[in-house]
């Protein structure tokens, strides 16, 4: 316990057996530090953390559906089921966003979002459409849209029976982008008026055919996600311990009046606060 | 009497005030532009790239004024730069 103790005085505390620097910041280390970032850059890429078009996201189908359910019973409404067949319809108006390009509900041929759940044979009573685009992580996603007076009424939408998902990468607008598109419907029980909400617009009545569902909810990356988790969450202790140390040595330096070369932890600390500030700006997309 | 660790915080920036705020004043620049940029990952790790650019000439500026440069200072900010361009690089651009 006492060895610990040492260490851990020695790593942090600067006094004489450390040549009056915290150990965690002295060069040597600073340099162990650097080969080791430059050694993950090197494996997470050689893992292939990132997708295809090289873009890492923690976002993941089951996630959502698990934290819109989860508000959904905040707020005393049932639960929504995950449908295949709107899940078809996400899939699809994602791979039509990339194919012509656009960031809206409308496609710019004045395709609808309702197009494209009656083109996956989704009969419906009411339907609606949340879109989210650059975010890294599944409840940014969430958090953005119940921040959200139109997308959150769609998500506690009580009408609302089923939703499906697509999370599909890649590039709209000259940029590599994860499209995460939410359907929502109620399967309509007889043959009557459909309607659609999507943040609270239009409706419309088309006919429907019927064709084989097709599951393309669970079309997701899991394994690179835990990756690029595990990275992310590897960052933010990394940093934190650097701000740790860094603040301990400036204290303890302070306060014993110490004197010596190297550069400011003050610096560095705000370097690294304002780096981390970037980090989590970062995982902010847009939703519309 | 102890100091708390915000008095010695203060000292600091109060002796240094005009290199402080050149580098929180860099700092907020860093972010807006992150902010603009937002999902333009090539251009983000750009930025990011300037700032720790910035951050290192920064702390040879700020160690020539005040007399106090030293190769082992200057390895000192470049260490910091390129472990944080490195670990932020598997964030932006993996």
């Amino acid at each position: 316990m006492e060895r610990v103790k040492n260490f851990i005085h020695h790593l942090f505390i600067p006094h004489e057996e450390n040549n009056f620097r915290a150990k965690s910041l002295h060069t040597d280390f600073l340099t162990v530090y650097l080969v080791i970032a430059f050694l993950m850059t090197i494996i997470f890429k050689q893992a292939n953390l990132h997708n295809v078009l090289g873009f890492a996201t923690d976002i993941s189908v089951d996630k959502l559906y698990q934290l819109i359910n989860e508000q959904r019973q905040k707020n005393n409404l049932p639960s929504l089921s995950l449908n295949s067949s709107l899940s078809l319809a996400a899939q699809k108006k994602a791979e039509n966003m990339f194919q012509e390009n656009y960031w809206s509900h409308y496609a710019p041929d004045g395709k609808t979002p309702w197009d494209f759940i009656l083109g996956a044979n989704y009969k419906y009573e009411y339907a609606g459409e949340n879109l989210a685009k650059n975010f890294l992580f599944s409840n940014g996603v969430v958090d953005a849209w119940m921040n959200s007076s139109t997308h959150r009424e769609n998500i506690l939408k009580k009408e609302y029976t089923e939703v499906g998902y697509a999370i599909v990468n890649g590039t709209l607008n000259g940029e590599q982008t994860t499209l995460v598109i939410q359907m929502f419907g109620t399967p309509l029980a007889s043959s009557f008026v459909s309607q659609p909400v999507q943040a609270n617009k239009t409706i419309q009545n088309i006919p429907i055919e019927n064709k084989p569902q097709q599951v393309l909810a669970k079309k997701t990356y899991q394994p690179k996600i835990n990756a690029f988790n595990f990275s992310f969450n590897l960052n933010i202790v990394f940093m934190a311990f650097l701000l740790v140390a860094l603040a301990l040595d400036f204290y303890f330096a302070s306060k014993f009046n110490i004197i010596r070369i190297g550069g400011k932890n003050t610096a560095h600390f705000l370097f690294i606060i304002f780096v981390l500030a970037g980090l989590f700006l970062s995982t902010i997309g847009t939703i519309i | 009497m102890i100091k708390p660790f915000s008095f010695h915080l203060k000292k600091e920036l109060k002796n240094h005030l005009l290199d402080y705020l050149l580098l929180i004043t860099a700092g907020i620049f860093f972010l807006i532009l992150l902010n603009i940029f937002r999902g333009q990952r090539i251009i983000e790790f750009i930025v990011l790239v300037s700032f720790a650019l910035f951050y290192i000439i920064w702390g040879v500026y700020h160690h020539i004024i005040n007399e106090t440069l030293h190769l082992k200072t200057v390895v000192e900010y470049i260490l910091i730069a390129f472990i944080i361009i490195f670990l932020l690089k598997i964030i932006i651009l993996p």
